[in-house]
């Protein structure tokens, strides 16, 4: 007997999908926007563009980026010295904000403080997440004038909000156990923070630092060029908008990659050590 | 004298049902009582009633000549630092070692800053070896408790119990996670406890015949009302029925 729950396409396969709003909605808005790509071509301005002097001048400007990079406004130890304050900036941010955000997610955590709070700061830090951070670096740039301070105050803001939501998540799942055993020993709050909570989530803790000082790497390098805040971002927005020198920005591209990927590998090890489900 | 005595005890988490119904009982120094009952009777929650981990509505505890129900902050983390506790699943912090955690014990005595700064005295640190010593799991003090037997976890759980210097451990389902031969390693330390370092202790136990073994006298408890009180001859089979409810007095109840 055929079970009347099974949907069947009309040449009688069977449908996985529910069929359900949702999945009509996704759908009909991919349809559209897949047909306005195709129609926004058609208008396009494509006066004075000639595309097959585009194409081989492009290939020609990687080829020279990517195979002959070199420095030619400054020396090997001014990029190092210059990657050196893009990270120091990404650190200071990511160090400072971590601090703050400490404090601000005991208070934002459900099983540490009481429901009203959680919610208040909760909300708060959505909004500045919700805000990307070149915006914040933008507003703060009012007060502070385009530079690094703006940078550094603009990643820590979204930092903070950042660090807040991974923290406080991290303490929500602590045993809820541990903190009523220290509690019912007599201990106060600060007690089951300092041995229930801390020791069962440090290594947690360090892994969100280290990724958020790795995405603090690549907003302190784009507000260098931005945001004017220094580092090897300025060079490179230098040597690409300014002297148009292929070389030095395949240069920079190279010393940023490489501190990328340095980056990138020490984080990889550290989830792989203490979110050992996570990563795969 | 009665180190603990309850007095028309009533709890309910919510408007609509009544999890604990007027529980009257006293406690003499140096006793050991269990509480039995089935799951959802509210034996734990009676439990954590004693040391106001769980809030109390009705009635009036006396513990140690103190309305328990009335204390401030301050006081209140004095009394539970008279009461010990432990639980079915150890509740130990498993990343850290075995020492820090029996230490954990002395937080009732702290002052935040102590507390934060990690301090304890020599005495304590002497005393909390002598425990584990005693409880012979001293090899491992320096171990992190994950890597310890559930039996071990237990005992440390107990060490931390007993650095409190409480006159009242309260235990629930101690041996519930724990095998035959764990649970009687267990069973025997807190039988001495009580006997021998003169704490009372007060038990949850799910097996009858370990409570009926062990306890100098028994509560029963169903739907959060005692309906048995009395020592381990005077527990008979239609006693335990009483408290665990047969089908047929459910149909009937019901
Ligand atoms: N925090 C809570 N909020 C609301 N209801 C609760 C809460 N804790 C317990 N209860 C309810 O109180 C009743 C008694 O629970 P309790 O844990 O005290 O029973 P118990 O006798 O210890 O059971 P078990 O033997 O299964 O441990 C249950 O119906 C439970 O649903
Ligand atoms: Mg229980």
């Amino acid at each position: 007997m055929e079970a009347t729950y099974i949907k069947r396409k009309k040449d009688g396969r069977i449908h996985i999908k529910s069929g359900n709003k949702g999945d009509r909605v996704l759908r009909s808005t991919l349809g559209v926007l897949t047909i306005l790509t195709f129609v926004a071509f058609l208008f396009f301005n494509y006066a004075g563009l000639e595309l097959g002097s585009a194409i081989t001048e492009t290939a020609y400007n990687l080829k020279v980026m990517f195979f002959e990079p070199a420095l030619s406004h400054f020396g090997l130890r001014e990029a190092i010295y210059q990657v050196g304050i893009t990270l120091s900036l990404a650190f200071l941010a990511t160090i400072i904000g971590a601090i703050i955000a400490f404090f601000l997610s005991l208070m934002a955590a459900t099983n540490l403080a009481p429901l009203g709070l959680t919610r208040i700061i909760r909300v708060f830090v959505a909004f500045i997440r919700a805000v990307p951070t070149v915006l914040w670096v933008l507003i703060f740039a009012i007060a502070a004038g385009l530079g690094s301070e703006a940078a550094v105050l603009g990643m820590l803001f979204h930092s903070i909000a950042y660090l807040v939501k991974a923290f406080s998540e991290a303490f929500e799942e602590v045993d809820k156990g541990i903190l009523e055993a220290v509690r019912s020993t007599g201990g106060n709050w600060w007690h089951i923070v300092k041995s229930g909570v801390l020791p069962s989530t440090f290594t947690y803790l360090l892994s969100w630092i280290f990724l958020r000082f790795e995405i603090n790497f690549g907003v302190a390098v784009a507000m260098g060029a931005a945001a004017g805040a220094g580092g090897i971002g300025f060079d490179l927005f230098m040597a690409s908008s300014f002297y148009f020198d292929m070389r030095e920005v395949g240069f920079i591209t190279y010393a940023i990659l490489i501190v990328a990927f340095l980056l990138e590998v020490v984080s990889t090890r550290l989830k792989k050590r203490f979110f050992p489900a996570t990563s795969d | 004298m009665s180190l603990l005595r309850v007095e028309g005890l009533g709890k309910s988490y919510t408007a609509d049902k009544q999890i604990l119904k007027n529980i009257n009982f006293e406690i003499k120094a140096e006793e050991l009582v269990s509480i039995i009952g089935p799951s959802g009777a509210g034996k734990s929650t009676l439990l954590r009633c004693m040391n106001r981990m769980v809030e109390f509505s009705e009635g009036k505890i006396m513990f140690n000549n103190r309305d328990v129900g009335s204390l401030d902050k301050k006081e209140l983390r004095n009394v539970r630092a008279n009461i010990g506790m432990v639980f079915q699943h150890y509740n130990l912090v498993p990343r850290l070692t075995v020492i820090e955690n029996v230490l954990h014990g002395r937080f009732g005595y702290k002052t935040t800053l102590q507390g934060l700064l990690g301090r304890y005295t020599e005495a304590e640190k002497e005393r909390a070896f002598y425990l584990l010593e005693k409880l012979g799991i001293h090899e491992h003090a320096y171990k992190r408790c994950d890597q310890l037997s559930g039996g071990q976890q237990q005992r440390v759980g107990i060490c931390r119990a007993l650095i409190q210097e409480p006159k009242l451990i309260l235990c629930d389902e101690p041996i519930a996670s724990l095998d035959p031969n764990s649970s009687k390693i267990i069973m025997d330390l807190l039988k001495s406890i009580s006997t021998e370092m003169g704490i009372t202790c007060l038990v949850n136990l799910h097996q009858v015949d370990v409570a009926k073994h062990y306890s100098d006298r028994i509560i029963g408890l169903n739907k959060g009302e005692i309906v048995f009180t009395g020592t381990s001859h005077e527990l008979n089979e239609e006693q335990i029925n009483k408290i665990y409810g047969t089908k047929t007095e459910d149909l009937i109840t019901a």
